[in-house]
C-alpha cells in the first residue's frame, strides 16, 4: 500500500498503517513459503499463465518440460509455469491449495495412491465434459479413466508397473540363463546365487507405500488384494519373506530401502536379482553387467499380477483456465505422439491402442515384459484409507525383513492393521472396498 | 560470594546500583506490536488449530468446512492403542542418551575449546558448520556412512568387524539416528557450555590450583557446580529437543524397519501426512506437546529465577 504525503503527517495512525503493513507482509511472507499456490494468473505481459504441479525428476521432468516448450511455441501468449514440489509433500500442497482456493491449473499425482484423498478433498475438477467430447476416448481402456461416480476426475495415460530385473553377469556364475516366472523358482536361484556368496534380490521393504508396492504382487497373484488381505495365503507370504531374510536372500538392510536405493544396490553388480519397475529400463542400459528383464515371478498357485501406477494428470478444481488446461492435456500428454515420446524419453508404458503393437514396442525385448504386465493388473481399492492400509502393509513388511517380527506375526499385524484401516475408510464410488 | 580456602571470592556478577531519583520510562507497548503479531499468527493460531483438530474428526474428505467435534475419542483411540507408549518410550530412550550426550560429552568438549589456541579456532569452526548444517543432508550423509557397504562399515571390516546393520537392525536402529542426532547437537551444547565456561571467574580457578586441584578436579569439584544453571537449561532445551526431533528419523529409517524408530514426532507425521489422519496426527502432536509443556513450566521458572538473581 503506497503512502501518501497525507498519511505522512498524521504520525497518530503511524502504528495502525505499520501494522496494516505488517500483516501485508505476513500475509505474503505466508503465501511465498508455500512456494507454489499462485494460479491462474495473468502475467504482466500480458500472458496467460498457467502452473503445472510435479515432482518428476531425470528423463520424466526433460520430457515435461520438451512438452511445454511445445505447446508454448503453438500458443504465443499462453505462459505454462513448472513448479517442482517434493514428491513427499505433493498432496499435502494440493490439499492446502485446495483450503486456500488456489489449486493449480495442472499437476500429476501419484493416482494408485492418492486419488481417494484427492477426490474426498475437492482438488481436482470434473472432466467429464471434455472427456465425453475427446475424439481418442475411444483409445484408453477404463483403467486409465478414473471415475467417481459419472465424474471423470484423473487420468492415467501410461503404465508403471513392476518387472524383474536379473543380472546375468552374476546369474551365469551359477548356470541361470533364464529369469524365473515363479516364486518358488526365484526362491531355488537365490538359494544358489546366495549360497555362492553374491547378493541375492535387491527389493524396497521400506516401511510406507512403498514396501507395500514391492510386496502386494506375491498376493495379487493368488487373487489377495487390500479389500480381501487375510487368509492363509497372506501366512504362507509372510513367510516365505521372513525365510528369504533370515537365508540372506533379501539383505536385512533392504527394510529401509526405498525404491531408488535398492535400485542403487542392484546397479553396483552385486545383486543378482531386483524388483523394480519399468522406469528404470533408461538407466539399465548404463549398467557395467549384462541383463534381461521379466515379468515379476508369479506366486506358485496363481499368476503373474501387479498393480498397475503412474502418474495422474487432471486439472485443479479452481483453475481459471481449465479449457486451455485441458487442451495441453490433450495435445502433449494423451496424444499419440506425447506418450511415445515420453516412453523412449522414460519407459513408461502407453495405454493408447494404437501405441500397442508400434514398433518401439514391440521390437524391444527388455521392455515386452511390462507390456505384457499391463494386461495382468489388479484393481486398486476405492476407499480412502488406501494410503493408511499401504503403509500397514509396508511397516509389516520392513518389520519382516528386518526380523522385528516372525513371518506369522507380521502376517496377523499385517492382516489387523489393513483391515482396521479398510473399515475406517470411507468408499470414494465404484466397486465398494470397505 | 564463594568462599575457597578460606580466602573470600568476588561475586561472579555485580547487580549496577539504579541512580536515586531517577524515573526509568517504561517502554511504549507499540514495541511488542510486531514480536505479538508473529507470535500469534505462527503460534498461537496454529497450535489452537492443532488443538481443535485433536477434538475433530479431520480427514481430506473433511479439511474443508467445519469439522465434526468428537470430544475424547481421538484420545482414547490414540491412548488405548500400544503403539503411541511405545513411542513415547522410544522418545524418552532419544532424551535419555541425548542428555547423556550433551551435558557429559559437551561438557568435556567445551572443557578441552576453553583453551586459546589455532587447534580450538579450527574445530570452533568445524563445530559450528556441523550445527548449520541442515539434518536432511547430514542426515543423508549419515545414511550412507552407516550403510552395509558404508564407510563406517568398510572401516570396520578393516579390524575384522562386521558389517554392522546399524540402520536395518531394529534393536539397534534407533540408537544409530539417536547417535546421529546427539553428534548433531553436540555442538550447539559444547558452544552452550564453552561460553558458561568462559564466563567464570579465573580468580575461581586460580584459586583452586593455588590449593592444589588438578584442571579435571578443578573443572568437575569447583567449575561444574558454578554451571549448574546453564545446565539445568541446557538439560531442558536437550529434552525439548528430542521431543521435536523428526529430520534425522524421516532420513535415515522412515521410522522404521518395521516400527522400530517411531518416535511420537514420527508417528505424528506419518500419521497427518501419508495416512492423511489429521486427527490422530494432531492428537498424537498435543500429546508430545502435553510432556513438552510439562518440561517447559521448569525451563521458564528457572528463567525467571536467574531474571531476579
Amino acid at each position: 500500500m503506497p503512502v501518501t504525503p497525507a498519511r505522512r503527517a498524521r504520525p497518530r495512525t503511524s502504528t495502525r498503517s505499520a501494522l496494516v503493513r505488517l500483516t501485508a507482509a505476513l500475509a505474503a511472507v505466508a503465501a511465498g513459503t508455500t512456494g507454489c499456490t499462485f494460479s491462474s494468473a495473468e502475467a504482466g505481459s500480458g500472458d496467460t499463465v498457467l502452473t503445472f504441479w510435479h515432482y518428476f525428476q531425470g528423463a520424466q521432468q526433460e520430457w515435461l518440460e520438451r512438452q511445454v516448450a511445445d505447446f508454448e511455441a503453438d500458443h504465443p501468449g499462453v505462459d505454462i509455469q513448472l513448479v517442482e514440489t517434493v514428491g513427499s509433500q505433493h498432496v499435502q500442497r494440493l490439499l492446502a491449495s485446495t483450503v486456500t482456493g488456489t489449486t493449480p491449473d495442472l499437476f500429476i499425482n501419484n493416482i494408485v495412491v492418492d486419488y481417494p484423498t484427492l477426490t474426498s478433498a475437492g482438488v481436482m475438477l470434473d472432466l467429464s465434459p471434455y472427456w465425453d467430447d475427446y475424439a481418442d476416448a475411444d483409445q484408453f481402456p477404463s483403467s486409465a479413466v478414473w471415475r467417481s461416480g459419472d465424474a471423470v476426475y484423473d487420468l492415467l495415460p501410461y503404465n508403471n508397473l513392476l518387472g524383474l530385473y536379473m543380472n546375468t553377469d552374476v546369474a551365469g556364475r551359477y548356470g541361470i540363463t533364464e529369469p524365473p516366472a515363479t516364486l518358488p523358482e526365484l526362491a531355488q536361484d537365490l538359494a544358489a546365487v546366495t549360497d555362492g556368496g553374491d547378493g541375492g534380490l535387491a527389493l524396497s521393504a521400506a516401511p510406507s507405500v512403498e514396501g507395500a508396492w514391492l510386496f502386494a504382487p506375491e498376493l495379487l497373484g493368488e487373487g489377495i488384494g487390500y479389500c480381501n488381505f487375510s487368509g492363509p495365503q497372506v501366512v504362507d507370504s509372510f513367510t516365505r519373506l521372513a525365510d528369504w531374510a533370515r537365508d540372506g536372500y533379501v539383505p536385512q538392510a533392504a527394510a529401509t530401502w526405498d525404491q531408488n536405493a535398492s535400485w542403487q544396490q542392484f546397479m553396483t553388480g552385486r545383486y543378482a536379482f531386483a524388483l523394480n519397475g519399468n522406469w528404470q529400463l533408461g538407466n539399465v542400459g548404463s549398467a557395467d553387467f549384462g541383463y534381461v528383464t521379466a515379468q515379476y515371478p508369479a506366486p506358485a498357485d496363481g499368476s503373474s499380477t501387479v498393480y498397475p501406477g503412474g502418474e495422474g494428470f487432471a486439472i485443479g478444481a479452481t483453475s481459471e483456465h481449465p479449457d486451455l488446461a485441458w487442451e495441453f492435456l490433450q495435445d502433449e500428454v494423451l496424444s499419440r505422439d506425447g506418450l511415445l515420446s515420453l516412453y523412449e524419453a522414460a519407459g513408461s508404458i502407453p495405454l493408447r491402442a494404437d501405441l500397442a503393437d508400434s514398433p518401439q514396442l514391440a521390437d524391444d525385448p527388455d521392455v515386452q515384459p511390462f507390456v505384457r504386465a499391463t494386461r495382468s493388473t489388479a484393481e486398486w481399492p476405492d476407499n480412502t484409507s488406501t494410503a493408511e492400509m499401504q503403509t500397514a502393509l509396508g511397516e509389516a513388511v520392513s518389520a519382516t525383513v528386518s526380523g522385528q517380527l516372525g513371518g506369522r506375526a507380521a502376517a496377523r499385524q499385517a492382516v489387523a492393521d489393513i483391515g482396521q484401516a479398510r473399515s475406517e475408510g470411507d468408499v470414494v464410488g465404484g466397486e465398494a472396498c470397505s | 560470594m564463594t568462599t575457597l580456602g578460606g580466602r573470600t571470592l568476588p561475586a561472579a556478577t555485580r547487580t549496577p546500583r539504579r541512580r536515586p531519583g531517577r524515573v526509568r520510562r517504561r517502554p511504549p507497548v507499540v514495541f511488542l506490536l510486531p514480536t505479538a503479531v508473529l507470535l500469534v499468527v505462527f503460534g498461537a493460531y496454529p497450535l489452537l488449530v492443532l488443538v481443535q483438530m485433536s477434538f475433530s474428526d479431520v480427514g481430506p474428505a473433511t479439511i474443508i468446512g467445519p469439522w465434526d467435534f468428537v470430544g475424547l475419542d481421538n484420545y482414547a483411540d490414540v491412548l488405548g492403542g500400544a503403539e503411541v507408549w511405545r513411542s513415547l518410550l522410544r522418545t524418552v530412550a532419544v532424551a535419555a542418551v541425548l542428555l547423556l550426550s550433551n551435558l557429559v560429552l559437551g561438557f568435556v568438549v567445551a572443557s578441552l575449546l576453553s583453551f586459546e589456541g589455532r587447534v580450538t579456532s579450527l574445530v570452533l569452526s568445524v563445530m559450528v558448520f556441523i550445527w548449520a548444517l541442515p539434518p536432511l543432508v547430514s542426515g543423508s550423509t549419515w545414511r550412507f556412512l552407516l550403510d552395509d557397504t558404508g564407510l563406517v562399515n568398510a572401516v570396520l571390516g578393516l579390524v575384522g568387524v562386521g558389517p554392522v546393520p546399524w540402520l536395518s537392525e531394529p534393536r539397534l536402529a534407533l540408537w544409530s539416528v539417536t547417535a546421529v542426532i546427539a553428534w548433531g547437537a553436540l555442538p550447539f551444547s559444547a558452544l552452550i557450555l564453552r561460553g558458561g565456561l568462559l564466563a567464570v571467574d579465573p580468580q575461581v580457578v586460580e584459586a583452586a590450583a593455588i590449593d592444589g586441584a588438578g584442571y579435571w578436579r578443578t573443572q568437575v569439584q569447583v567449575v561444574l557446580p558454578l554451571l549448574r544453571p546453564t545446565l539445568w537449561i541446557l538439560g531442558i532445551l536437550t529434552v525439548l529437543y528430542a521431543f521435536k526431533s523428526f529430520d534425522y528419523f524421516y532420513v535415515l529409517t522412515q521410522g522404521g524397519p518395521g516400527t522400530a524408530t517411531n518416535t511420537l514426532p514420527v508417528q505424528s507425521y506419518y500419521a497427518a501426512f501419508t495416512d492423511f489422519d489429521m486427527s490422530t496426527g494432531a492428537t498424537v502432536a498435543v500429546v508430545a506437546m502435553a510432556v513438552v509443556v510439562a518440561l517447559a513450566v521448569p525451563y521458564v521458572r528457572s528463567l525467571r529465577r536467574e531474571g531476579d538473581a
